[in-house]
């Protein structure tokens, strides 16, 4: 199947300690990768190193066969072919949920309102999020329905790919489902995404390719049943035991 | 009693130098703390933290000092202007310091996730903050804004100092015509608290209607 984007050697320094350290990966075309390990691996940098958010200091990046790395690419473009989902939802204050969604629409691909308004629609609506709540502003919703609203805002774009950082992370307890629900029903959509999550029922029931980072490189990949349940890596296995005393029920 | 009644209109002729003053210098204020807080924000830093001492030392500047500055001391170096040219000025250069300080705060405020998410649509940096960043930038400071105008409506009194025939020192005449101080004051303190009164009514519900909607204001 077509390759959507490939990552190849990257590395990023703070100062001079190495953040990424020569991260290399590939992602299909409908698939669906899921990032795990712990905090301060470089997960979130890798992430924000696809989408130009942070620039890397070697190795490249290739979208849709164009090395978005390059000199003189025009960031904004590539940019709004990848849709990006934030911890915090991020989504605009001054502006309510429909219009959140529209905007890129309007402003990036210079489409009308009416027609805007046909796509944000459908777009709120493949996430659960119904009319009642399009005139609501960010800090009137629920962190679930935030964060619902940011996906439409991120798929209203028709991106080739979607990058999710720790998307439940700040969500309470009992509002994480409805977005998992949501990624969950993108990836049987074939919607091309990278999941950086702590959720291993998530990653379980989804990821075609778990990858693990530790220190800023992948130190393990594989399909989710091996790298969750049976790691051969040392740390990984440290990391997943500490998983199953936290999510275990028995 | 009868003395002071014929007095009134005399005084309150004066609300139209008050305003005059106080409007221009606050709106020259804007435009100028506006250049300032937009350099502070967004050029190099040398640059940007000289622009920042400037505004440190407009502020520490007392209003009456700039005042007699401007008028008296002005006409040394040749520059000789009438006195409510001159308020105006000392107006202006006093309170764009602390506007500056009010806008970058606003625009500080906005916060880098904001940002993030408008380059992540394909937003371009002028598109970001053309469309995120200045309209809430603008709605935080709007009640600090208006706030600052009921100061510098009440601080312009100052230009009694000067002799310019604002309200207050058309009082303040009056009181020495008809040996009364209490009369004539009491009335510029109605006069100046029905002007601000309503600008902080105005003031206040911008910041409850605007922190419903999550945005804090500076």
């Amino acid at each position: 199947m077509k390759v959507v984007l490939e990552v190849s050697n990257l590395w990023k320094f703070f100062g001079k300690s190495p953040v990424l350290r020569g991260v290399s990966f590939s992602v299909r075309e409908g698939e669906a990768k899921v990032i795990l390990g712990p905090s301060g691996a470089g997960k979130s940098t890798l992430l924000r190193c696809i989408n130009l958010l942070i620039k890397p200091d070697r190795g490249s990046i290739i979208l849709d066969g164009e090395e978005v790395t390059a000199p003189g690419v025009n960031v904004a473009r590539v940019r709004s072919k990848i849709g990006f989902v934030f911890q915090h939802f991020n989504l605009f204050n001054h502006l309510t949920a429909l219009e959140n969604v529209m905007l890129g629409l309007i402003k990036v691909k210079g489409m009308n309102r009416d027609d805007a308004f046909k796509v944000a629609r459908e777009s709120l609506l493949s996430v659960g999020i119904s009319e009642d709540l399009w005139s609501k502003y960010p800090a009137q919703l629920s962190g679930g329905q935030q964060q619902r609203v940011a996906i439409a805002r991120a798929i209203a774009m028709s991106p080739r790919l979607v990058l999710f950082d720790e998307p439940t992370s700040a969500l309470d307890p009992e509002l994480i489902w409805e977005v998992l629900r949501v990624m969950e029903k993108m990836s049987k959509e074939r919607m091309t995404m990278i999941v950086v999550t702590h959720e291993l029922g998530f990653a379980m029931k989804v990821a075609d390719e778990v990858v693990f980072m530790d220190s800023g490189a992948i130190v393990e990949r594989g399909p989710p049943e091996e790298v969750i349940l049976r790691p051969r890596n040392e740390r990984v296995r440290r990391f997943m035991e500490r998983m199953q005393y936290v999510y275990s029920l028995k | 009693m009868n003395g002071f009644l014929t007095y009134v209109p005399v005084i309150l002729m004066g609300v139209w130098n008050t305003l005059i003053l106080s409007t221009a210098g606050f709106l020259l204020a804007t435009l100028l703390g506006l250049l300032m807080a937009f350099i502070e924000v967004f050029s190099p830093k040398p640059i940007s933290i000289t622009v920042d001492w400037v505004t440190r030392v407009l502020r520490g500047v007392p209003l009456l000092l700039a005042l007699l500055l401007v008028f008296y001391g002005l006409p040394r170096v040749g520059i000789a202007l009438p006195n409510i040219a001159s308020a105006i000025i000392g107006i202006t250069i006093v309170d764009s310091g602390y506007q500056a300080q009010l806008f970058r705060g606003a625009i500080e405020g906005v916060g880098e996730r904001q940002l993030e998410a408008a380059y992540s649509i394909g937003l371009s940096k002028w598109a970001a903050f053309r469309y995120i960043i200045a309209p809430q930038a603008f709605r935080a400071a709007l009640p600090g804004w208006l706030n600052e105008f009921t100061i510098v409506l009440k601080d312009s009194s100052i230009a009694y100092a000067i002799g310019v025939t604002e309200l207050f020192t058309q009082a303040v005449h009056v009181a020495q015509v008809v040996l009364d101080y209490l009369q004539p004051l009491i009335l510029v303190s109605i006069v100046y608290f029905s002007i601000c009164y309503p600008l902080s009514i105005i003031s206040e519900r911008a910041r409850r209607k605007l922190l419903a909607m999550g945005v804090a204001a500076v």
